[in-house]
């Protein structure tokens, strides 16, 4: 019944997704299937790490995989984080600008 | 490397920096764009440092003057005419920035980025 | 006829100017808009394959290096730029015709605007020189700023602020970039820099190099709308008219395409590139269609599945094979086509309902059938359903990421394209197949004649591209295998 209930719990958090409005069966299918659709390419996607080493994307994988199912449901935090506001849009770029500048300068002949 | 040079390149080094803290950091939207325009000076002021030549001369070749001096002496010339490019794009680029930023001024009566530029999908109303 | 290649820029660019000059003739600038859009398609069709060097200043061999080095701005014309370069053509002369036909007073700044845009993606895709690649670059910022800024829809004035304050940060960045390869190499021409890489001129280990290689894709992802910048690429979308919109996306694949191009042609040899590339593409497709997922306004939908589907012509691209390019830079034209006919399709419907919200809709295939079934086509073509042209493309890129060892990518690219699948499914219930809500007015409201039109010449070519996917495809691995 514990999975029962975090489930539903997630289809009532959906609701707040669709403010202001109604919610609709076809936006909360749509959002469940988002969900589904974010861990399981996100897992997928770690598998890709056994190009450099398969103990750590077997470790990478099945920690991320227990992380995203135990922190359903990512939908609403991941559509906070990419909301239309300039501030978030203008420190995502300049983080991953940083980010890029600071690997390749330092680590661009590791790979 | 010259002296110089160095001093020019952490300057502009310098006003890159500036310009990306301002991005994140200031809310005046006018402030912002003015910070931001810093990136570009800073880059501008970068290339331009490419063609510096110690005691050089301007890269025109005047009649008279022996090409083989010429070409040991000027200055190169193409860093200058890509800035010179760089710099009337980026003053179309901020007059259209300040244009679009006295229009919504007119409509939302701040200049503070957190209310002017916020996520707009979950407003209702929409007024003129 | 080489003398045609620059004209392909010059033409629009000057058509631009003279309607913004003569908008006050309104017959006048209609039928000189219908004339220069009608041309913008038949130039590359007609123009043979070739280089043009500017002011006539021709390729100079150094007799010590035995090195030849290009002083003018070279555009080259190979079979890639023409069909490229064509598909813009033609989807600026049926936008055009859409906009002309729908309002009686026509606009001369707007005009304006889309021509200005097509000639600088024309410029980029031609150009051999990276500066001024850059130059057109800009010039294209400033023009889907002004598309996205004229449109009467709600919010559109914040979103191309927006769009312009990011972009004052992704472009000088991305100077930076061609600065530090002008400092090493001492030139901007792609050919030479090229060349100075391979021949070991330049130390490909350097710090420096890989700098510039960051900052160059840093530009890149701006320009293509990769993460992070795929939620303001979906918002000007959003924010456009439709058929401007059918546009803009043109613009950004075309843009993103001859970018990549380039910083393939000089940073190839380095193996972090195709793992930059091949990493914000897998991103771009996951975060592109969870969020379509999630919206209820159908044009921001598209948005973000236009952004997704460019993370397939990155993938292509990343994996760095003849046939992995070639299928990318396929999945790329197959891209220009269906979203344009899936931007123009919805449009029809906004048109017709005054309506972006898809919870309010319901119930339209009995009045807009014909939109409905070629909107369930292209939704079709884009998931990848055989035989259309988007199942050509996915179909290669799934058999190039297998033969490269990646069955991962492959099962990825798969689940995207479900996805999308029931992205397209969910939206085309709610809009056509469930029933209309009691409060929604559809009587008397047409869906106009020249956006039907354009849909049918879209979805003509959609399927011939799908039954004969050797028109394309050959050209464009002729053309990889030359630069590889």
């Amino acid at each position: 019944m514990k999975l029962y209930d975090q489930i539903f719990n997630v289809v009532k958090q959906f609701r707040k997704l669709f403010s202001p409005g109604p919610v609709t069966n076809a936006d909360v299918s749509g959002s469940i299937t988002a969900e589904i659709f974010l861990i399981v390419s996100l897992v997928l996607s770690a598998i890709l790490l056994r190009h450099v080493s398969i103990l750590l994307a077997g470790l990478v994988t099945l920690i991320l995989a227990i992380v995203l199912i135990s922190n359903i449901p990512l939908i609403p935090k991941f559509k906070i984080e990419q909301e239309d506001s300039l501030e978030k849009m203008l420190f995502y770029a300049v983080v991953t600008l940083a980010l890029i500048a600071t690997f390749m300068y330092w680590g661009g002949n590791l790979v | 490397m010259i002296m110089v040079q160095i001093v020019i390149l952490m300057t502009s080094a310098a006003l890159i920096v500036i310009g990306l803290y301002s991005a994140i950091f200031i809310d005046n939207i006018i402030k912002k764009i003015i910070g931001i325009s810093f990136i570009e000076e800073g880059v501008n002021l970068f290339i331009v440092t490419l063609g510096y030549k110690a005691g050089g001369v301007v890269p025109i070749l005047m009649p008279g003057m022996d090409p083989a001096w010429f070409a040991a002496n000027a200055a190169a010339p193409l860093p200058f005419g890509l800035v010179l490019t760089s710099i009337v794009i980026g003053a179309s680029t901020l007059a259209v920035m300040l244009a679009l930023v006295m229009v919504l001024y007119r409509r939302y009566h701040t200049l503070s980025t957190k209310v002017m530029l916020a996520d707009t999908s979950k407003r209702e109303e929409y007024d003129e | 006829m080489n003398e045609l290649i620059p004209l392909m820029v010059i033409v629009p660019l000057i058509a631009a100017l003279l309607i913004s000059t003569i908008s006050r003739f309104n017959t006048v600038t209609k039928v000189f808009t219908f004339v220069v859009a009608l041309c913008l398609p038949l130039i590359p069709i007609l123009s043979n394959y070739g280089l043009h060097y500017f002011g006539g200043y021709e390729p100079m061999l150094d007799t010590v290096s035995g090195v030849i080095y290009h002083p003018a701005i070279t555009y080259s014309f190979t079979f890639l730029q023409q069909i490229f370069i064509g598909a813009v053509g033609l989807l600026t002369f049926l936008v055009v015709f859409i906009y002309l036909t729908k309002y009686k007073k026509v606009s001369g700044p707007y005009l304006f605007l889309l021509f200005l845009g097509t000639a600088a993606v024309t410029a980029m895709m031609l150009t051999d020189d990276i500066f001024h690649m850059f130059v057109f670059f800009e010039i294209l910022a400033l023009a889907q700023v002004g598309i996205v800024a004229a449109s009467s829809i709600d919010y559109s004035y914040e979103m191309a602020l927006k769009y312009m304050v990011l972009g004052s940060i992704g472009s000088p960045i991305m100077l930076l970039g061609i600065g530090f390869l002008l400092a090493l190499t001492g030139s901007v021409n792609v050919t030479d820099i090229a060349v100075a890489v391979h021949n070991g001129l330049v130390d490909v280990t350097s710090p420096v190099f890989l700098l510039s290689l960051a900052l160059i894709f840093f530009g890149w992802l701006y320009a293509s709308g990769l993460p992070p910048f795929h939620t303001i690429k979906s918002g000007i979308y959003s924010k456009a008219e439709p058929h401007g919109a059918a546009l803009l996306q043109s613009f950004t694949v075309i843009s993103m395409i001859s970018i990549v191009m380039i910083m393939f042609r000089i940073y190839a040899s380095l193996p972090i590139f195709e793992v930059l590339i091949v990493f914000f593409s897998i991103l771009a497709m996951i975060l592109g269609v969870s969020l379509a997922l999630t919206q209820t306004d159908f044009r921001r939908m598209i948005g973000f599945l236009a952004v997704g589907e460019l993370g397939f012509i990155g993938l292509g691209i990343g994996l760095g094979t003849n046939f992995s390019i070639t299928a990318g830079l396929f999945q790329a034209l197959n891209e220009i086509i269906i979203t344009a006919l899936l931007f123009i399709g919805f449009g029809a419907i906004v048109n017709a309902t005054n309506e972006v919200d898809t919870r309010k809709l319901g119930g339209l295939l009995a009045y807009h059938p014909k939109v409905a079934i070629m909107l369930l086509i292209a939704g079709l073509a884009m998931a990848g359903v055989p035989p259309l042209s988007g199942f050509q493309s996915k179909l290669m890129l799934v058999q190039a990421s297998l033969s490269c060892g990646f069955p991962e990518i492959s099962i990825l690219a798969i689940m995207v394209s479900i996805a999308t699948f029931v992205v397209f499914v969910k939206t085309y219930y709610t809009m056509f197949l469930k029933p209309k809500p009691n409060d929604l007015n559809l009587e008397g409201k047409e869906v106009p004649k020249a956006m039907i039109f354009a849909m049918a010449v879209l979805l003509i070519i959609v399927v011939l591209l799908g039954i004969f996917p050797d028109m394309a495809t050959g050209g464009i691995s002729n053309f990889v295998g030359g630069i590889l």
